[in-house]
């Protein structure tokens, strides 16, 4: 005997006019009054001490209307899910919270630097270098360009000696795996405590008063190479440790020296993370105010000699103007500020860019 | 009378030489050898007297519970063992007659010629397929000049060949996980090493894959001589010639239970414990 299956004309169409829907995404009515009147109900009476009380428009925020918006996300959440979901709902609007208020922190430095920073840019800003230029001089003369120049020259040494240096004491730490490795890691790890003064003082009196070496783009590299150097090898310590133990046995098995495992393996898959390490060390260091004061001074022409002259940089450029009592000179320094940080992104930017490069597709 | 004894010895000769070239054909000769080793990890013994030799070109299964040591007895066939800190060992592993823990041996050279499979598939993700069945030779400063016979001949000893050919330079990462681990075997040939020491090769993979690297293995093992760790009774069947079996009990020192011809160890095991285990009732 044999079974018909009969189609059902309705169904079939019915099936093939499908949309595709989120059915998690549906609540009950209920839930929909208990979440708008949680979100609500603290808005309103944040909005009415907002226009109507005294208080500080900051601390109401933070002291008045977070608390309020957590205790009302509780009860919303007691309201619904019972008592097991109070703390949730703590954890999730505290997050949120803490979110939003780094963020407005974080933006409105960003929103000062560059609106004040914009009424300093010019091409003649840009390129322009500090010669003939006092702190009195209007907008529209003289220029960082000499500083530019500067912080490129300073950072780019410390960059070529402390990125090689920090990359190889991470792989003695992780690769090699000497006897001193505990020692080794216990120095970095002190090292990322010095402050930056110390840093340039250390040069200062070693190599500087000693004669050795001039106040100079590669006096301050050297500096900031000391500081640049325990962030560039732990942060390339902790991407080696990512790499898996099983790439270094496999490439062992096939008849490879340790070097041509750590060189052909272990270093390309950590390849995004070490780019990664050396931007973060570049970071550490662009803004390092201090260690320049004394090691490199200042300078208001346009110094390409790394050994020769004392030379100037964005920091020293910003912390010269911003103590003038000039509003012109007080802008340039804002001014300063948002190229150091644009100069930055710039290069984050083309590193990530040449990165990410992947192979194949 | 003096000829008839010249012919006897003759004779004798000759027998003594077809008794040698009949014990080749049926036991081959003996490519690699453990004597005696014993396995340590800190104060902790591991191994005890494990004594397998592994003759050319046949394929032999390690079996066992879990935690019994076969993958640590692998790994001290190729020198991989010494890379954990506090591994101690003792005994021989002989590797064509020569001790291979020998002071005057290079770990690197015999890791060429005694290739490894893991467990998990490790192909180098910042390389493409081709340049991962290259790598070895990348690696261990091999000079040859027909890459491209190498990647195909070794592909399609490793049966991904088809599948692969026309992306070649995509990344590894991209392969299933089965191919990866086809991919990985086919790394380890370019080499062209003598044996090839396998780690639980399919544990992770679907039967598709397991047949499919089950076929490569039974093709290989023509050419070169294969070590196999399993915890698939049935896998042991299906590739080996000859099979080991490992126990640890209560916490003492694994060591071989009962090793020979794998018919011989699943048709007619001599030990109870043998029987019980690859009957599946325990471990």
């Amino acid at each position: 005997m044999s079974a018909t299956i009969i189609f059902d004309d309705a169904l079939v169409a019915d099936l093939s006019q499908q949309q595709p829907q989120t059915p998690w995404g549906r609540r009950t009515s209920k839930f929909r009054t208990v979440v708008i009147l949680a979100i609500l109900i603290p808005a309103a009476i944040v909005t009415m001490l907002w226009w109507f009380s005294e208080i500080p428009k900051p601390v109401l925020m933070v002291s008045i209307y977070l608390p309020l918006q957590i205790v009302a996300s509780v009860l919303a959440a007691i309201a619904v899910r019972g008592t097991k979901s109070a703390i949730d709902a703590v954890i999730i609007v505290s997050a949120i919270g803490a979110t939003i208020f780094s963020l407005v922190v974080l933006i409105s430095v960003l929103w000062s630097i560059v609106t004040k920073g914009m009424q300093a840019l010019s091409a003649a800003f840009l390129f322009q270098n500090n010669e003939y230029i006092s702190p009195s001089t209007p907008l529209g003369y003289g220029g960082l360009g000499h500083a530019v120049v500067g912080t490129i020259l300073i950072v780019g040494i410390s960059a070529l000696i402390a990125v090689p240096l920090g990359v190889m004491t991470a792989i003695y730490i992780t690769e090699v795996r000497g006897r001193a490795v505990p020692y080794v890691r216990f120095f970095v790890q002190a090292m990322s405590g010095v402050p930056s003064v110390v840093a340039g003082l250390f040069i200062l009196t070693t190599l500087i008063l000693t004669g050795a070496l001039n106040q100079s783009a590669f006096a301050a590299g050297l500096a900031y190479a000391i500081l640049m150097l325990p962030t560039v090898a732990r942060t390339a310590e902790e991407v080696l440790k990512l790499v898996p133990d099983e790439l270094r046995t496999g490439a062992l098995a096939l008849g490879s020296t340790r070097a041509r495992v750590v060189l052909k393996v272990v270093v390309p898959a950590a390849k995004t993370g070490m780019i990664t390490a050396a931007i973060l060390g570049v970071a550490r260091v662009v803004g390092e105010t201090a260690p320049l004061l004394l090691t490199a001074l200042k300078n208001d022409k346009t110094v390409l000699n790394p050994f020769s002259d004392p030379i100037s940089a964005l920091p020293t450029y910003i912390f010269d103007n911003v103590a003038q009592p000039y509003p012109d000179a007080v802008i340039r320094a804002w001014g300063a500020a948002l190229t150091l940080m644009v100069l930055v992104a710039i290069l984050f930017t083309l590193t990530r860019m040449l990165s990410a490069k992947r192979l194949g597709k | 009378m003096s000829t008839a004894e010249f012919d006897d010895v003759k004779i004798e000769d000759v027998q003594e030489l077809e008794k040698e070239i009949a014990m080749r054909g049926t036991a081959s000769a003996t490519e690699m050898e453990a004597r005696d080793v014993s396995v340590w990890f800190g104060k902790r013994k591991v191994l005890e007297g494990v004594s397998i030799a592994f003759p050319k070109n046949t394929v032999t299964a390690l079996i066992g519970p879990s935690g019994c040591g076969k993958s640590t007895f692998i790994r001290t066939l190729n020198r991989l063992h010494e890379l954990i800190p506090s591994a101690a060992l003792a005994g021989e592993v002989l590797y064509e007659g020569n001790d291979i823990y020998a002071p005057e041996v290079d770990p690197v050279h015999i890791r060429l010629k005694i290739g490894m499979v893991f467990q998990k598939p490790n192909p180098f993700p910042s390389m493409t397929i081709r340049g991962n069945v290259l790598s070895g030779l990348k690696l261990s400063g091999l000079k040859r000049s027909n890459h491209d016979d190498i990647v195909e001949h070794t592909l399609k000893a490793a049966g991904l060949w088809n599948e692969v050919k026309d992306r070649l330079n995509h990344a590894a990462g991209d392969l299933s996980g089965g191919q990866q681990q086809r991919l990985v075997i086919a790394r380890a040939l370019a080499v062209n090493p003598s044996v090839l020491l396998m780690d639980e090769p399919c544990s992770a993979l679907d039967p598709g894959s397991t047949l499919k690297i089950e076929e490569t293995i039974r093709e290989l093992s023509s050419e070169i001589t294969i070590i196999i760790v399993t915890h698939n009774m049935q896998q042991a069947v299906r590739v080996a010639d000859n099979t080991a079996f490992f126990l640890s009990t209560d916490g003492t020192p694994g060591h071989v239970i009962e090793q020979g011809p794998t018919t011989e160890i699943f048709g007619n095991p001599q030990d109870q414990r043998t029987l019980d285990y690859v009957n599946g009732r325990f471990g």
